[in-house]
């Protein structure tokens, strides 16, 4: 947006009206708070405009304003927001470099594992949907961000990586070590709920 | 139960080397030709590997139809005061 152009405030209000879902389900999904993701994206939102130069192409509004947004997050909110039990934390390898599936898989317990060499698509099926919003909830924050902005809301990897200030092989790893957490927390919902008993999924003789 | 469980399908090095791959390919950010054709080779061929990938694409339906929580009438009223302040 050029900064001189009369028409730049109207611009930048079009863009954020039009995001303005987008901007707080992310900054919920951050917070976990309503009130606290509403003071979230009006502080990015006044941020953004005073930053209003460093958007060189409209078309990228979107990431643009997501990566003001978090690092607003970061900066700013994330000491007082309240965190819930985070899965798996201490079952992660340190460096983020190790970031295969296999070096996820080889801290899990073995019930888990036969799981995950033995998927049953019916005990998805039966997972609601509040057990999936819980299970991404509950994923460690670093990996709860690439997948809302990817798979919730749509971001392609190169945009996630300019959210976050990281590279997309970083955004790739983080899925795929994100995305195997997920399944092992929806793999807990379905023990809880009896879905799956002793590890396995209910014999269905194959 | 005296039985001894059935042993699991291998779960070998193809199979982590498709996983590593899985969540690109789903999302369509998986460019390179070699490693399309490695994914869809061993899906084709991998009966395990194909069940969890159709969990995870039903999981990526999911979470995309999960989107957004409409913003608040506060929050709306919030960034109208603040746009027209600006």
């Amino acid at each position: 947006m050029d900064p001189e152009r009369p028409d730049r405030k109207s611009e930048f209000g079009r863009q954020i009206r039009e995001h303005m879902d987008a901007l707080y389900s992310f900054a919920l999904r951050l917070t976990q708070q309503r009130a606290d993701a509403e003071d979230l994206v009006a502080e990015a939102a006044t941020r953004a405009w005073l930053a209003i130069e460093t958007l060189a192409d409209d078309s990228r509004f979107r990431p643009w304003m997501f990566r003001i947004l978090h690092n607003c997050y970061i900066s700013d909110f994330r000491r007082k927001s309240v965190r819930p039990a985070e899965l798996g934390y201490e079952e992660l390898p340190a460096r983020e470099e190790e970031g295969d599936v296999a070096s996820v898989l080889i801290r899990q317990p073995d019930a888990f594992l036969h799981w995950w060499a033995n998927p049953e698509r019916e005990v998805m099926n039966k997972l609601l949907g509040r057990d999936l919003q819980a299970a991404i909830q509950a994923l460690p924050e670093s990996f709860r961000v690439v997948v809302v902005l990817i798979n919730v809301e749509g971001l392609s990897y190169d945009e996630a990586a300019e959210v976050l200030g990281v590279s997309s092989g970083t955004i790739r790893s983080r899925m795929n070590r994100g995305r195997t957490l997920l399944q092992k927390a929806l793999w807990q919902h379905a023990r809880d709920a009896g879905l799956i008993t002793d590890g396995r999924a209910m014999e269905t003789n194959r | 139960m005296t039985h001894a469980h059935r042993p699991s399908p291998p779960v070998d090095g193809d199979c982590l080397q498709s996983f590593d791959l899985l969540y690109a390919y789903l999302a369509g950010e998986l460019k390179d030709p070699a490693a399309l054709a490695t994914i869809q080779h061993h899906l084709a061929h991998c009966q395990s590997c194909m069940s969890r990938a159709q969990i995870e694409r039903e999981i990526d339906r999911r979470l995309r139809a999960s989107a957004d929580s409409a913003a608040t009438a506060s929050l709306h009223s919030r960034l109208d005061k603040l746009l027209k302040d600006l």
